[in-house]
């Protein structure tokens, strides 16, 4: 009975994650500097950790060496342990090349001593989270105590006065009681298919920061495919404009259409203008992940990403003009000239250039006198022909989209 | 009457403690960091004698040694990869590896160094009130470039109790985890590991200044924001980095290690089409460079998530 009252006491809650199965020796995790909640718990945060190591070593999944963990850390200037869990786990995956994180706290390390009875309590706190996805994967709660002192049944008066000091200040004790938490703590997560079902999450469970910043990123998402859309219509707008100013005598598809909308063109406008303050704002709360920015590389032209501006007004036309540069008969730069107007006709408008000239290469095989020219927001606009004639130009965009099935419009021709 | 009980703290300190500090010899001055071995071998430990009720001792122990060494900044080789190489170099038995040359394992294993242990006595006794379970080894490393002793250690661990514990509880509860044999021997082995862990010399602080990931400049997809993947679609990814290295990418953790091929040097690309039974919902793209120590570079692509419409999940 003495045994069973007076031996050492544990209190652990653990849960793990179904997807906790899933990592395999594929996959890598790291398992961060231990944060203690006071200076004094250094040693006790080393052993822990230490430990945590020999442990999970027995795991399915890889362990990222601890002294590439401590140098990449140092290198991003995250030294403080107390400040890891802060930090969105994504973070963490780009910064150790890992596909999950280990967060570990002491909370308490306690010795206690009252002359014929001395105790040490131990309490940690564990998390795992998947930094692909921040689902937490694992989390514990446990506290060890243990003590000396009567309780035990001193074998002699000297042992019942002496037991207690040494039981606290032999550093074998706290070394013992912090193997022990850790054989205790990681049995589930060397072995998580043998979780009960009160030992599982019910539904995944998504770390803080992570939520935080994956509704921020859809919340850009969001913006952004707002902002495209308004993009659209502002270049319609602008189209509309410069055409109505032009050639407000003559009347084309495109001003026909775009016309009556004026006002709310404008409307889009300052709509995209605040989408894009609202879109900057939400991106400067967001951790920076990448300082370099770096050249794109081409993804198949169909499918893009890159493809920002979609070509838009669908020109129709009864009659055709075959491609040639005849009616034209003067070089970009004359053309360019302020004293003569041109129409050109554009068929895409892209971020990166490579996409650009991917289209640009496919339509001069076809024989098409197609040249690319950049704007102010630095999109990269690809365009076909320069004419005179606003009408010759609907007439081979219409012939342009029959054929090569590329929606297009007529557009002023600002120079190459 | 003082002296009386001076003694017996000294003994109760000794006895009681169970475990003395290792005493670790270092061999040679290690501070120069060119010095440091860096990947390192465990080698099979070698058994002098029979062990209680037939515990393999010296595999328990050199497994326990290999976990709480891999907190040290070396980079140890998998046990099974040193065992499989061994073997396919012709050791059959585990004291053969004790007469193989420093320049033959180096030949073998392709390491720095290897750590040589032997386990020369092991001891479970449980009787009356006296309970003691003890692991004499002698353990050391070996500089493979140079055939030099870096360090080396011979400790008898011993995890006792009896006559001198304190109180009855412990003794009894003592006794009852000392008849567990094999997880006796663990734990005593455990004690070692650790005990031995704090005396050799780390070098950790050398290598983290040279640590260096893969880098990925850029990572594209043909994600767009707010896009709703179907069935048949296709999900492109192209990454830009480090040349030479093993690229990949993942959707989320829902799929890992779609391998990229490297198109052009430092240029990857590689795609994934959507199953049918697919159940991807707000997943992120991430792109993986590895290199051959296993070190990886990860990108995470945020203008666009992998969805699958609702609709073609039901």
């Amino acid at each position: 009975m003495a045994l069973s009252v007076s031996s050492c006491a544990t209190d652990l809650q653990t849960r793990v994650a179904g997807n906790l199965t899933a990592l395999s020796k594929n996959q890598t995790v790291a398992i961060l500097p231990v944060e203690t909640s006071d200076p004094g718990q250094k040693e006790m945060a080393k052993m822990f950790r230490q430990g945590l190591y020999a442990n999970l070593k027995q795991s399915k999944f890889h362990l990222l060496e601890r002294y590439v963990i401590d140098g990449l850390l140092k290198q991003n200037k995250l030294i403080d342990p107390s400040t890891l869990l802060a930090i969105n786990p994504m973070r963490f995956g780009e910064i150790l090349g890992v596909d999950a994180i280990v967060f570990s706290r002491i909370n308490k390390v306690e010795r206690s001593y009252f002359v014929l009875h001395s105790s040490i309590e131990l309490s940690v706190s564990v998390q795992m989270v998947d930094t692909r996805s921040g689902e937490i994967l694992w989390r514990a709660e446990q506290t060890e105590q243990d003590f000396s002192g009567i309780g035990k049944i001193p074998t002699g008066i000297t042992t019942a006065l002496l037991a207690p000091i040494q039981f606290v200040t032999n550093k074998f004790n706290l070394s013992r009681m912090t193997s022990n938490m850790v054989d205790k703590l990681t049995v589930l997560i060397k072995h998580p298919n043998e979780a009960d079902k009160e030992n599982q999450f019910e539904k995944p469970v998504i770390a803080k920061n992570a939520t935080t910043e994956l509704k921020k990123i859809e919340e850009l998402q969001q913006l952004k495919a707002e902002w495209q859309k308004t993009i659209i219509l502002g270049e319609e707008a602008e189209l509309s404009d410069s055409s109505e100013n032009l050639e407000s005598n003559k009347e084309s598809l495109v001003e026909i259409t775009t016309k009556p909308e004026s006002n709310s063109v404008k409307k889009n406008i300052m709509q995209a203008r605040s989408l894009v303050q609202k879109r900057k704002r939400v991106e400067s709360e967001m951790p920076p992940l990448s300082p370099k920015k770096e050249a794109k590389i081409p993804v198949p032209i169909n499918l893009s990403q890159a493809t920002t501006v979609e070509p838009i007004a669908v020109i129709e036309s009864k009659e055709v003009r075959p491609i040639t540069r005849s009616h034209v008969g003067t070089s970009a730069k004359q053309l360019a000239s302020p004293k003569t107007q041109l129409y050109t006709i554009q068929v895409g408008a892209y971020k990166t250039k490579a996409h650009a000239r991917k289209l640009e290469q496919s339509l001069k095989r076809k024989g098409y006198d197609v040249f690319i020219t950049q704007n102010g927001k630095n999109i990269y606009r690809v365009q076909v022909d320069r004419f005179k004639s606003k009408e010759d130009a609907i007439k081979l965009a219409h012939r342009i989209q029959i054929k090569e099935k590329l929606k297009n419009f007529v557009t002023r021709f600002s120079g190459v | 009457m003082l002296k009386k009980l001076t003694i017996f703290i000294v003994l109760f300190g000794i006895v009681f403690g169970g475990c003395g500090t290792v005493d670790l010899k270092v061999r040679k001055n290690l501070d120069h960091p060119n010095i440091h071995p860096n990947t390192v071998a465990i080698l099979p430990f070698t058994l002098a004698g029979p062990t209680p009720e037939g515990v393999p001792v010296h595999r328990l122990f050199r497994e326990c040694f290999f976990n709480y060494f891999s907190y040290l900044g070396y980079v140890d080789v998998p046990l099974e990869t040193i065992d499989y190489k061994l073997q396919a170099a012709g050791m059959k038995k585990y004291k053969e590896v004790l007469g193989f040359s420093p320049e033959k394992l180096r030949d073998i294993l392709a390491v720095d160094a290897v750590i040589k242990g032997q386990v020369l006595e092991t001891n479970n006794f449980t009787g009356g009130i006296h309970a003691e379970t003890s692991i004499k080894a002698k353990i050391e490393m070996i500089d493979l470039r140079t055939g030099e002793t870096l360090w080396e250690t011979e400790h008898k661990e011993r995890i006792y109790s009896g006559i001198l514990s304190p109180t009855v509880v412990e003794i009894i509860q003592d006794q009852m985890d000392n008849v567990k044999v094999h997880q006796a021997l663990y734990k005593t082995a455990e004690m070692f590991s650790i005990g031995i862990m704090m005396e050799i010399p780390d070098p950790a602080e050398v290598w983290q200044k040279k640590i260096r990931l893969p880098e990925i400049k850029s990572i594209e997809t043909n994600l767009r924001p707010n896009q709703k993947l179907k069935p048949d679609d296709r999900i492109y990814v192209n990454l830009k980095g480090d040349a030479g290295l093993k690229g990949s990418f993942g959707i989320g953790s829902w799929k890992s290690n779609i391998p990229l091929r490297e198109i052009t040097p430092g240029m990857y690309s590689g795609s994934y089409i959507v199953q049918e039974s697919d159940e991807i919902s707000s997943a992120l793209i991430v792109g993986t460079l590895k290199n051959a120590q296993g070190l990886a570079g990860k990108r995470f692509y945020k203008h666009g998530m992998a969805v699958i419409e609702k609709s073609s999940l039901n």
